[in-house]
Parts: C-alpha cells; structure tokens; sequence
C-alpha cells in the first residue's frame, strides 16, 4: 500500500536525518541536485503538515514558486528553516518583510531538524512536484474501499403486487363477462327450447347461488385469503420498531468508507467520546478541521460539501484562516464570535427516551466491537442501521464479534447479546471485590457456582437482565 | 470559549415554542366539567349514540396506535468548535457560591452539556451547607419571566442608552446606592468607585443582634459555633431554618449524637412552632411579648435571682434551661431571633456571663452578612419622599415589596429623578423604576463574597449568560465611569499584589481558589472586649413592663419559602412546609383553642377549606386562612413573611400566582393575577403584642400532604426514646434493648420453653419468609440507606434535591389538595399525643374512641421528622402483585420500577404499606393544568431536567429508584478505574445534600462501609419491621435528651 510505503520512506529518513545531522556541507546552489524522491519523503515528514508545494495556502505560505521569491542569499535560507528566528536576527530585509507579513496570521515556524543536504532535496521535490490533483485520488483504494450500496430495492416487490392486483381485476371482469355470456346463451337455449328462462336476479345474488354450488373451493379460497391477510398482518406488526437499513439523509454527503477505510481514520477519533461518555458522540466541527484545513477538496463529492464544513465553522479555504464574527479572516483558531449555521444530523440509531444506553459501558469495560452494533461502517456511505444478519456475517473479518438473531435495536436484541456476552474480569478490582464476596459467603458459594454451571459468568447472570440496568 | 449558540443545539422548539406549545397541545381543552357535560339536555337529542361513540373510540385508538409506531426524526447537533472540558453525556462540576442576601452557601453546581441542573453544598468548601432554598435556586436560571435585556420602563432600551442616561443623572446631584448587604469587596468598591453614598437594609432586618455587640466593640452579628454548644437555649430563634445565613445544621447535628461522647441538650421558647422548636428537646410555650421575660429570667437565675413576670411552668423551663446553661458554661449558645434591643442586649449578657464569647461565639472574626441599617434606609426614604434624591441605585434588593413602610417607599420612589434597578425580574421595585439594568444570574456571572474576613469565596459562572444581561458590578463601574469595566477582570485585579499574602494573579492560586471555590487572605481581625460591661438595666425594665393584649402576632420564614426571592419557584412552593406540610400557601397559625373559641374549622381536607381570618396590627391588615397549628402557644398567631408577592400583577414567574383548577392563573377582581397568601412585610415595622383576629366568613383551601398529625400509638413506625434510657441500655446487642426491641410474632410453638403455649411465644419476623429471599445479602451489591431521626431535623433538603434531580413533576396545589403530589421523598412529621389506650382505659373511653382521641396532638407536642421514601424491601409487596412485573427486585437490592411496562394497575401502590409509591394521572409536561409551573412543560425550564432519568408518561407508577441512574454511574466508573467502589463514591441526592448528615447511603454488602456499621447499630430498625418485608432502608432511635440531670 502507498500509505506503508510512505511510512517506511519517513522511517527511513528519520534515520538519515539522525546520522546526517552533523554532517559537513558541500557548498553548492542549494536550488540544484538534490533528489526529489527524498525530498518528497523529508518534504512529507516535516513540511506537508503546513505547507503545500503550490500556491494554495494551508497552515502557512505555499511553496509554489519560491526560487522566483526567494531575493536573498541561500545560507538564509537554510537558516530560516533551521531556525526562523535566527534567521530574523540577520536584520535581512526579505527575511524581514516575509515576517511582517506572515507571522502575525500564521506565527513562527518550528526550526526544523533538516541540514543543508537534506534542504537541497526537499527544494528539489518543491521545484518538481507530482502532478497533485486531489480529485484524482487512488483509484486502487477506493477498489479496496468500495462504499456498498445498501439500499434494498423494493420497487420490484411493488410492482410485482400491482401486477398482482391488475390481474386479479381482469380475472374478475372475465369471470363475471364469462358468467354473463354463459347466463345469456343459457337463456337463449331456453328461448329457443321454450323452456323455462332464468329468474331476473342481480349479480350479487346469482354470485351467492354460484358460491353455494361451489362450496369447497370458495371455503379454500376464503381460507387462503384470511390466511395471507393474518401473515400480511402478523409481519407488520412484528416490523413496528424495527429500522433495518435506515439510513436518513443528511446534511452533509458523508462517506465513512473514504474516512474509515481508504484513509484508516479510526472510530474513535471521531466519535472519540465513545469511551468516556454514554454518548459516541457526532463529531464536532472542530475535530473535521483537524484534517479538512488541509483537505478541501473531496475525493467524490468536490469542494461542496466540504464547504459546508466551512460555513459552519467560519472558515476561509482561500486563505487557510478563521473567519471572526465581523467577517475578518486571518485568525489561526475558530473565533467564538462567528456564528454560522451548525451542520444539523440526522440521528440514526434512535432509542426510546425510557432507555439508558451507554457507549463507555460497552467499549471500555465491556470490550465491544464497534462493528457488533453497527455493522462494517468503513464500507457506508452515511450511517445506517445494519440488520442484524449483515452484522453476524461479518464474523469473518471481525473475529470475535457475538452472534446474535434478533433484529438490531430492539430490545430482544439487546438482552440477547446479554445473555452470550461474557463479562471480562481479569484484573479489575472492581470484580475482584464482588469476586472476594462470593467466595466467603455461603451464600455467595451458592451463587458462584450458579453462575458457573455453563463455565462462564454472563452479563445476565451479573444483573444484566434487570430492568433498572436500562430503564430508569 | 464555546460559541454560545451551542447551548441551544438542542432546543428548536426554543425558537418557535407557540407553534411546539400548540403541537403539545392540550389533554382536555374544555374546562367543563363531567357532571355539567353529562346533564346537558342537548345530549338526549344527540344522533350520536353508544355504539356509535365506541365505534369512534375504537378507530381513535387503532389510529393513535399507527401513528406512534412513526419513526420520529431526531436532530442531532453537535458542538461546532467543543470546549476542550465538555464531553456530551458526562457532567461537570464547578465550585460557586450563593448568596441573595439572605442565605449564603459554597455550592458545587453540577452541569449537563453546559446547563447547570443540580445544585448541592460544597463540603470541601467551608462549613456553610446549602440548604432548601439554595438547593432549589438552580430553577430560577431558567426563570422564562427573567428580563432579557435592559429596560426603560416595559421598553427594551440598549445598554449603550441606559449607561449614558445613568452616568449623566449620577453626575448631577444626590446619588444614592441601596442595596442588600454587600459581601463581594469587589462591589464595595465598585461603589465607592461610584462615589455615592451606600445604603444596605436587609429583609429581615438583625439590627438589635448587631447592635448588642457593640457593648463588646464591634460592629457586627457573631460567628456561631455550634458545634461547641452543649447546650443550646432558643428564645424564638429558628437557627435551622431562617436565623441569619441559616447554616448551622451540620454543627448543631454532630452533636446531636447519642453514642459520642457528648449530646446536647437544646431549649427553645417560642410561640409558633418552628423548625427549630421541633427538634428541641424542651419546648416551651411563650408569648412574644414575655420573650424579652425569659431572657431577663435565665439573666436573673444565673445571677441567683428569681423568674418573675411569667406563668409557673414557663418559669420552671426557664430555671432549668438556665441551669443547665450555667453547667455548660463557656459550651453552650444562647440565641434569640427577635429584632428588638432589649432582648438582644441581655441575651448578649447572658452569653458573656457564661463565657461564651470567645470560646462558642466568636466577635474577633464576625459575619460580615446582615450589616442592614434601619434608620439609614428609614431617613432615605424619607429623603426621597422630599424629593432630595435624584439617582437611586438599587441593587439585590427588593424593597418596594420588602420594606415594611414599602408604600412610602413606593410614593418617594416616584419623586426620584432617575431610579435604576439591577433586579434580574420585573418585579415589585424594578418595575417601577426609570430603568433596569438586569444583573446576572447567579450561575452566570463572577462574583466574589466574603462571609467572613480572610476568606473569599468565588462565584463562577456555570454557563453563559442566557440573555443580555450583564454583572452588577460591572454597571455600577460603567456608570462610575471607570476605565476598567470588566467585572472578571476587576475582581482578578482586586486581588492582586498588596491586598493578599498569596500572589492571587499568579494563574496557579488563581485557578487553584476558582476550582476550590474559596481562598484565604490576610485579613485583620477584630479585637473585641469580651470582658466590656453590658448595660442591661434599662432593657430588663423595658422587658419586665411588657404586656399583650389578647392577641399577640410574630411573623417567621418558612424553610422552603424564605423571604420571597423564591416564591415563582415551583419545587420550592411545592416542598410541604417542615412544620405544617402546607404546600403553596401562606396562612395565620393558631392553637386550637382559639379557633375554637373564634369558631373557626379547624379540620383540614379536600372538601374541608379553612376559614380565612383577618388580622390587624398597627393599622396593617391581612386575610389569610387560618391553619391549625399544634404548638402555638394560646393567645398568638403567626404568619409566614415571604409570600403575597406580585401584588400589581408584575411580571415575576407564572408560578408566582395562584392557578385554578384547570391551571388557569386565577385573577383579583380589578384582573390582577391572584398572588399566594399575604405580604406580612408590614408587620414587621414594630412589636405586634396587641393585634385583632377576626373571622370573616370566607372560607380558602390551603393544600397539605399531611393531614393527620401522629403516630396513634404505633411504635412501629418511629421509635423514639430518651438520652438517659438510652444510656442505661447502650451497650445491649441490636434487637434487644427496650427502646429498640425487635418485634416478634405469635407462634403456636413453645419458644421460650416455659411449658406453656402463650402469647409470650414470639419468633423474630427474620424466622419467616412467606417467599424465597433475593440473592442479596452477601451477594454482589445491596445498596442500603440509614436515616438517622436523631439528626434529622426535618428541613427538606433533601425533598428539594430529589425532586430536581429525578425530575419529579410539580402538580400545583390543585392536584396537592387531591393527594395527587408526586414527591417521591417525604418527611412524614408527627406529633405526640396526650393520649393513650392506658389512659382510654383509665377514664373508661372504649379502643376505638381512644384511637380517634390520640388523633389529636398534644398542645404543645414533641416532634419527630421522619423522611420516608421507598423501602427497596427485600420482600417486597408491590413486587408480588404487579400483573405485568413492572417492578421487579434486583440483585443489587433494588425495588426496580420499569415505567414502560407499567399498565397503571395501581395495584402497587395499594399494596405498599409505606405508601411511597405515586401515579402519573396526567401528562403533566404536556397538559395544560400544569403549563405555570411544571418544569417540563415550559421550553425554557425544562433545560433543568436531568437527561439521566426518564420524564414519566401519563399512567405510570414511580417512586424512589435509590438514585439508581448515580449507582449505574458509581458502577461505571469502580469498573473503568479497575477498583472496587469506595464506600462514599457513590451518594444519593437525598444524602448528599442532608445538611445535618442525617443520611447515609452505601453498600450494605461492604463490610467496611458507613452503612454497614449504623445498620448494626443497635438503636437501627426498619420502620414497620413486624410486617416482615426486610427493607434495605434502616432508621436509627431518635434519641431526646429530656431527662434533668
């Protein structure tokens, strides 16, 4: 993968940076020779988390151009990214004036440990960089990180049933055409016989003479009607509460595969109160920054939605700064004075009010998988609700994860999983004191081996069914 | 910080609460009641019939049933740019403090997303405790009647306007600031800033307490310590409920402790009952006008002189409370509460002739609260009914209801030229004001208050101020012109450099007070003269030639209510009175025998209204219903100050008004809203030892959750003995001493092998389970309770806080008065009576008249306070008759109630024998009786909701849960720390906001724990024990210290 790849690149140039770091300096223009494979390494390793190598700015200046700007001597140069405020000390003018007029948006630089060498390689990869359209991404990972399609076409069973009924229609103006012709030819027999004509009767009445000659086949068919009606019925009810595959729109295009899969970003670094509250958490705006100031454009979906992420902040991709609350920009952080439109979510994993739910229960003591609940996320776009079937497939790629039948969020589910799960008590105090009290009472001898009759202690067996551990 | 808009993420219906209310919409929108509707003759001509009616209800459910399976769509908003220190779902605590003038407490305010919602005492912070009133204040954050902006009369008005007319008025002629006491330095001198003079007055004015001091050289009313105090003598101080910043209960308590070594012994005159009196040991009865009598008689006792000018047994109390007064020199507390010089003078003497000062009373570091000025307020007032002042600033006060010449007050406030009131209401001074310039809340400003010298605490703000408003302080120095109007910043800079010992700019000390709530600083301290001589001759005459006429009238504050700055507080207004469990009202106390004699009903019910009564005092009068109070002595009345607020109809809290039996706010005849009970203010002016009481015909249902007084001779219920009883038996085991015997049953088995099967063959409860027991004891967890009714003084703390904290829904007094009140905490309060089946027996009255006589309270009883809330029995008899298992028992001891399986059988709730449990009868946050005051049901207000605990639907039972949602919070975290659950991590709100520490809740399976030792605690039983349902919640013995020694 490239991501390893470059990963190993950076180790790589740690390492020289260590044993080159006292290395002499052969005095050259430090504008030519240097390798821009290294560069481009160095360039990621210390550079690319302020500045970009075109004119876009990020947390700093681009580098685009810069031989052309650069108007004094090399030496500065390299002391200006060794150490910027040396550098400032020279008393130079152009170094001067850059600190006029950057350093009040986006402060000092950090000197960086690069020497002259290293300086040469990484103003090489500036000089020449790779074609970097963002839009063009890495066709091989988004073939690894495909964002599934989840959405259950239904508009074939619609159809399917309306065909059904229009047959059905048909059926029944044939039937009574057919009962009306026959009727007719019947009379015109008789007519012509001079035998006796058919009673003037309507055709609900002639319907009911026909259903009592043909008492067993109608019985059969009311049977198999009320039966379809009462499993129509009885599946509908069961549904209620049930939201499998309930994936609302929202107000922003999000696509976990590309955040969770193609860019790794863990779980819980967005949702990162998972572990310390009872609430994941959506992600603040604040923490989409982290990477978005740098990231503006979207690999699918472009500038747009990405821009909505700005609106909602106060933040200006033109120049890389925070817009205040008078609609100046040049600040480093978000001001508290702008006030925009926050990005409003649709919830998706709903649960009644009358229940407790807690992510920290679950992650940090319990353990749990995030996937057990919510299904392989890094392969959504926005969340959904995964049945529990999907969930219970992903066995494979997520070893571990509890095998469970009934449908996800409701409340059989939950106390389903209670009662599999297995409480993990290894070195936890918090066990070790309820574990001493088992052990040195009768009573709790009694419980203790209760509990273990099936060689395991179950969430259920600790409590885990009571009402009052949810609903309070 | 936080942009502020985020604290509204998740409020939209904050922006369009007419279109929420009307989608809310109302249960039973026609007030017409059943038995009009039904005798409509219109409806024999109805085409609608029966069947048809069924038909259409039918339908109406099938749709209702459709439509709530909808999924309903849920916003969800998350923080734009997170404060680095909230996480959603995790609560944060900041230390602050609160004072209004009246009351004074180091609070932790605990906040939710950024919405303060509990509100509790800070313990590591100083002695002062909060009580009721501040446990409740958190509710007036999300007040929806606070001022949202600065006003020019009932205009909105711009700061930028108000400050320049201001400064401008405060430039020309005479300035004046009238304020409560002052205890922030940092507004002292933001007024000196100002350079106008200062005028502070006080509520209930403590001038003749002050001034009593002076013989000794100081200024200013002591520094109790009662935790010193073995013996406390009250002449009608109620130090537990209202006398002075009321924060006494904890010391009182820990000396309230049989098994110490030290137990004191508490005396209390007085002519109503307070909440003081009712924890005395000796009680005695006396007039106002003899209060100055008992303290020249103790005076005179210790000097070896006589009692004179008092009845036999008043003056017996008074021999012996000076007695064992004399004992406890230099340990004990003489206390009285009145207002008047003379007795404040030779109580001052009797506390120096017992040495007192310097050892339980301290003078060299007084309270710097109630430093109020009379006279300075009475000649202002006077001033600007002459027209001399041009600028009146007003500031945390509220005399044009308080005073009690408010009506002069009003007329001079009219003559002044500017008038400006920094009050967070419109209300009885505010609104009649040239401006107000609405000062912040007390959870959303900075403050710093200083109740003693050399101890500051800090007031921090707990959330951004909800509407435009602005600090106090920081008008005063914008209208002083100052350069630096920051009020933050001011008070930082206040305590830079010279002023304190520790460098309090330095970020460190201050961060380090800011999180501790509190500092210390160099502060001199006063050197006063204990040995000075008081001069008590003139005021022992005075006293000696007192007398009353027939009737004599004293007024007091109520536990709940205070002094008004609450009183559109719905908890507080539904939190029963600690004496009298009147819910809502105001009303004139009397004995008995006056109401009898005035022929005045005297039995309070649902259909049993009081008579209404008018009193008259110093050409002031009132009507009020008059409430039967046992205790109160013959020949006075009482009346609670704090109530009849609002009375023009200003705009102070829909909550503030009387509400009618379909929630309407109920008018006066000139269309006024209806305020509840009386202004008694004006009482106070002077001594009222002459006063009329008339009935007036009209008769007034006052709303009570108590309506018997005793325990009828039970013993089972609360156990009760005394110190030297006590003592004789405190050594013998659990069960068996004779004030604490565990109960046994009747069984046809020769127990005790005396060869005969008698009725002395009993078997302990214990041996008898009608079920097979939980898996409790020993096992796991068993959360317990111990409520200590020795400590206790029944000031409804506790009610407060486990009102607030599980979102128990306010009814109204409507709902109140049908026994419909929802506290899932009470304090059942009984008195004794005289008497007994023996005494039936004796005079021959047969069992079930003697019964219905020993419904009657004594005329002046004993008092025991005992809270009472779900038992959690192990054997529970709610849990056996549910039809469908709604409530169940846990592993962990817990009666569990699960609301969404509850039917509302009620069954439960029958076959409770503590009758804890209560039933929604309505959708209260939705229903229109309770829009004035249910938290739930105002779009503001409910901000205070605890998200931790469901907001019940209509039809289902609740009741105490033991704070289940802190202990899963507890569990929680022992796991995530790895360790096991320290005894005290985990407190119940009723526990740990007890100011008296009268409750203790832990694990009852932790052998180390608090609540494991009191339980085996031989003066611990279960009240009701002999039914045998093994509650988790154990009492303890009150122990009275009654017997002479």
């Amino acid at each position: 993968m490239k991501r390893n790849h470059s990963l190993k690149l950076i180790a790589t140039a740690v390492f020289t940076l260590i044993t080159l770091q006292f290395s002499s300096v052969s005095a050259q223009s430090i504008w030519e020779g240097g390798d821009v494979e290294n560069g481009q390494s160095l360039f990621n390793a210390n550079c690319a988390s302020c500045h970009k190598v075109t004119d876009e700015v990020l947390a700093a200046p681009g580098l685009g151009g810069l031989k052309d700007r650069w108007s004094t001597s090399d030496d500065l140069l390299v002391k200006w990214i060794q150490n910027p405020q040396e550098a400032a000390e020279s008393g130079d003018k152009y170094i001067k004036s850059i600190v006029d007029r950057y350093v009040g948006t986006y402060g000092w630089m950090a000197g960086q440990a690069v020497n002259a060498d290293e300086i040469k390689d990484i103003l090489a990869y500036v000089q020449n960089p790779p074609n970097m359209d963002a839009t063009a991404g890495d066709d091989s990972l988004s073939e690894q990180c495909p964002t599934v399609d989840y959405s259950t076409d239904d508009s074939n069973e619609a159809s399917s049933t309306l065909w059904f009924v229009l047959l059905f229609i048909l059926f029944v103006i044939i039937a009574v055409s057919a009962s009306g012709v026959k009727r007719s030819l019947t009379d015109h027999i008789a007519e012509r016989d001079g035998g006796e004509l058919l009673p003037d009767s309507s055709y609900l009445q002639r319907f009911k003479a026909w259903a009592w000659n043909n008492l067993v086949f109608v019985s059969l068919i009311g049977l198999f009607i009320v039966a379809y009606g009462v499993t129509v019925g009885y599946q509908a009810l069961m549904g209620i509460g049930i939201y499998d595959n309930y994936s609302p729109e929202q107000p922003v295009a999000f696509i976990h595969s590309v955040h969770a899969c193609e860019n790794e970003i863990d779980c819980k670094y967005c949702h990162n109160s998972a572990y310390d509250s009872k609430h994941a958490g959506i992600p603040t705006t604040n923490v989409c920054m982290n990477c978005h100031k740098a990231i503006k454009k979207g690999k699918r979906t472009g500038e747009e939605e990405i821009a909505k992420i700005y609106a909602a902040i106060g933040f200006d991709p033109a120049t890389g700064t925070y817009v205040d609350g008078d609609g100046n920009n040049g600040h480093s952080l978000p001001q508290a004075s702008f006030v925009g439109e926050p990005l409003k979510w649709n919830k998706v994993h709903n649960l009644p009010d009358h229940v407790f739910f807690s992510h920290q229960q679950h992650v940090s003591v319990g353990g749990l998988q995030c996937q057990n609940c919510h299904g392989d996320v890094a392969t959504y776009s926005v969340g959904r609700i995964a049945p529990v079937e999907e969930i219970n497939g992903l066995v494979d790629k997520f070893p571990g994860l509890i095998q469970l039948s009934k449908p996800t969020l409701t409340m059989g589910w939950c106390i389903e999983c209670h009662n599999k799960a297995e409480v993990d008590m290894a070195e936890n105090g918090y066990y070790d004191e309820m574990h001493n009290r088992l052990k040195t009472t009768l009573r709790g001898n009694e419980e203790l081996r209760r509990y273990l009759e099936d060689e395991k202690i179950t969430v259920k067996e600790l409590g885990g069914w009571e009402c009052s551990k949810c609903h309070y | 910080m936080a942009n502020n808009k985020i604290y509204w993420s998740g409020l939209d219906e904050l922006e369009g609460t007419e279109a929420y209310q009307s989608v809310q919409g109302q249960e039973f929108p026609e007030s017409q009641s059943v038995d009009e509707f039904i005798s409509d003759e219109r409806h024999s001509s109805s085409t609608t019939g029966r069947r048809d009616f069924l038909k259409f209800m039918g339908f109406s459910l099938t749709a209702a049933t459709l439509a709530a399976c909808e999924t309903p769509v849920i916003k969800s908003i998350p923080y734009v740019n997170k404060p680095e220190d909230v996480t959603p779902g995790v609560a944060n605590y900041y230390a602050s403090t609160y004072y209004d003038g009246f009351d004074y407490a180091n609070i932790l305010v605990k906040t939710r997303e950024g919405r303060p919602i509990f509100v509790k005492g800070n313990k590591a912070s100083g002695k002062a405790k909060a009580n009721t009133r501040v446990i409740g204040s958190v509710m007036g954050l999300y007040d929806s009647a606070r001022l949202q902006g600065p006003m020019k009369g009932n205009d909105v008005v711009s700061w930028a306007d108000l400050d320049a007319a201001v400064a401008a008025s405060a430039d020309e002629g005479r300035t004046v600031v009238l304020s409560n006491t002052v205890l922030s330095p940092s507004l002292n001198k933001a007024i000196d800033t100002l350079g106008a003079e200062h005028v502070q007055y006080d509520a209930v004015s403590h001038n003749a307490l002050r001034a009593a001091q002076s013989s000794f050289g100081v200024d200013a009313v002591p520094s109790y310590d009662f935790s010193k105090a073995e013996v406390v003598v009250s002449i009608a101080a109620d130090f537990l409920g209202s006398f002075l910043t009321s924060d006494y209960d904890a010391d009182y308590s820990s000396l309230r402790n049989p098994e110490g070594d030290k137990h004191s012994k508490h005396f209390q005159f007085e002519s109503t009952m307070s909440l003081t009196g009712t924890n005395a040991d000796v009680r005695t009865m006396v007039s106002p006008s003899e209060e100055g009598k008992v303290a020249a008689g103790i005076l005179s006792v210790l000097n070896s002189g006589s009692v004179s000018g008092l009845e036999e047994g008043v003056a017996n109390a008074v021999k012996s409370a000076a007695a064992a007064l004399k004992a406890a020199s230099g340990r004990s507390i003489i206390v009285a509460g009145s207002n008047d010089d003379d007795i404040q003078t030779i109580v001052a003497a009797i506390n120096q002739k017992l040495g007192n000062y310097g050892s339980t009373i301290d003078l060299s570091n007084p309270s710097l609260a109630y430093q109020g000025d009379d006279a300075a307020v009475a000649s202002l007032v006077a001033d600007m009914n002459a027209g001399k002042v041009s600028t009146l600033i007003i500031h945390g006060c509220n005399p044009a209801y308080d005073l009690p010449n408010a009506g002069e007050f009003i007329s001079g406030l009219a003559k002044v030229k500017t008038s400006v009131c920094t009050n967070g209401l419109a209300d009885e001074t505010a609104s009649r004001c040239t401006y107000i310039a609405p000062d912040h809340h007390y959870l959303e400003g900075w403050n710093d208050l200083s109740l003693n010298a050399g101890k500051i605490d800090i007031a921090q703000p707990a959330i951004q101020p909800l509407f435009d408003t602005r600090s106090a302080g920081s008008s005063i120095l914008t209208w002083a012109g100052a350069e630096q109007t920051d009020w933050y910043s001011y008070i930082r800079t206040n305590y830079n450099g010279s002023y304190t010992s520790a460098n309090m700019y330095s970020d460190v000390n201050w961060n380090r007070a800011v999180h501790d709530g509190t500092f210390t600083i160099d502060a001199a301290s006063q050197a006063p003269d204990y040995s000075a001589t008081v001069n008590v001759a003139s005021a022992l005459q005075n006293v000696a030639k007192r007398s009353g006429g027939a009737m004599q009238l004293s007024t007091y504050v109520k536990g709940a209510m205070g002094v008004g700055n609450h009183v559109a507080n719905p908890i507080l207004q539904e939190t029963p009175d600690p004496v009298s469990k009147i819910t809502w009202d105001n009303y004139v106390t009397m004995s008995r025998s006056d109401m009898e004699n005035l022929g005045l009903n005297t039995y309070l019910g649902q259909a049993d209204a009081a008579s209404v009564v008018k009193v008259t005092s110093n050409g002031v009068s009132v009507e009020l219903p008059a409430f039967m109070q046992p205790g109160q002595k013959q020949g006075t009345i009482s009346i609670a100050l704090g109530y009849g607020r609002g009375a023009n109809g200003e705009n102070i809290g829909k909550a503030a008004y009387q509400t009618g039996e379909n929630g309407e706010t109920l008018s006066l005849e000139s269309g006024l809203p209806m305020p509840i009970g009386a202004n008694a203010f004006p009482f106070t002016s002077g001594a009222n030892y002459d006063v009329q009481v008339e009935k007036i015909g009209a008769e007034y249902s006052l709303a009570s959750t108590q309506m018997h007084g005793t325990a009828m001779g039970r013993d089972s219920v609360v156990k009760e003995t005394t110190l030297a009883a006590f003592l004789s038996e405190a050594d013998k085991p659990k069960g068996e001493a004779s004030w604490n015997k565990a109960p046994g049953l009747n069984v046809h088995e020769d127990v005790n092998h005396d060869g005969v099967i008698d009725s002395r063959d009993k078997k302990s409860t214990n041996a008898f389970d009608l079920w097979h027991s939980h898996a409790v004891e020993e096992v796991g967890h068993r959360w317990g309770m111990s409520i200590d009714l020795t400590k206790c003084t029944g000031c409804s703390a506790c009610v407060t806080a486990c009102h607030i904290e599980n979102n128990v829904p306010v009814v109204g007094k409507d709902e109140v008065l049908r026994h419909r009140d929802m506290h899932w905490m009470r304090i059942d309060r009984y008195y004794s009576s005289d008497y007994s089946l023996e005494k039936g027996a004796e005079e021959g009255v047969g069992v079930i008249s003697s019964y219905a006589k020993m419904e009657d309270p004594s005329v002046n009883p004993q008092t025991v306070h005992m809270p009472m809330m779900c038992q959690h029995c192990n054997h529970a008899p709610c849990e056996t008759v549910c039809p469908v298992a709604a409530t169940t028992h846990s592993n962990e001891g817990l009666n569990q109630m699960t609301y969404n399986r509850c039917i509302g059988t009620r069954y439960c709730a029958n076959n409770c024998p503590y009758k804890v449990r209560r039933f929604n009868w309505f959708n209260y946050k939705g229903h229109g009786k309770f829009q004035n005051f249910n938290p739930a049901a105002d779009s503001l207000t409910r901000l205070v909701l605890n998200p931790d605990v469901t907001v019940r639907a209509r039809g289902v039972m609740e009741k105490c849960s033991m704070c289940v949602q802190r202990i899963q919070e507890g569990k929680l975290d022992a796991k995530k720390a790895n360790s096991a659950i320290k005894d005290g991590a985990i407190s119940t709100a009723c526990a740990e906001s007890c100011p008296a520490n009268a409750i203790t809740f832990g694990d009852l399976n932790d052998k180390a724990s608090q609540v494991r030792t009191i339980s085996e605690n031989n003066r611990s039983y279960h009240a009701l024990e002999e039914i045998g349902v093994k509650p988790n919640i154990f009492y303890m013995t009150k122990v009275r210290n009654v017997d002479t020694h």
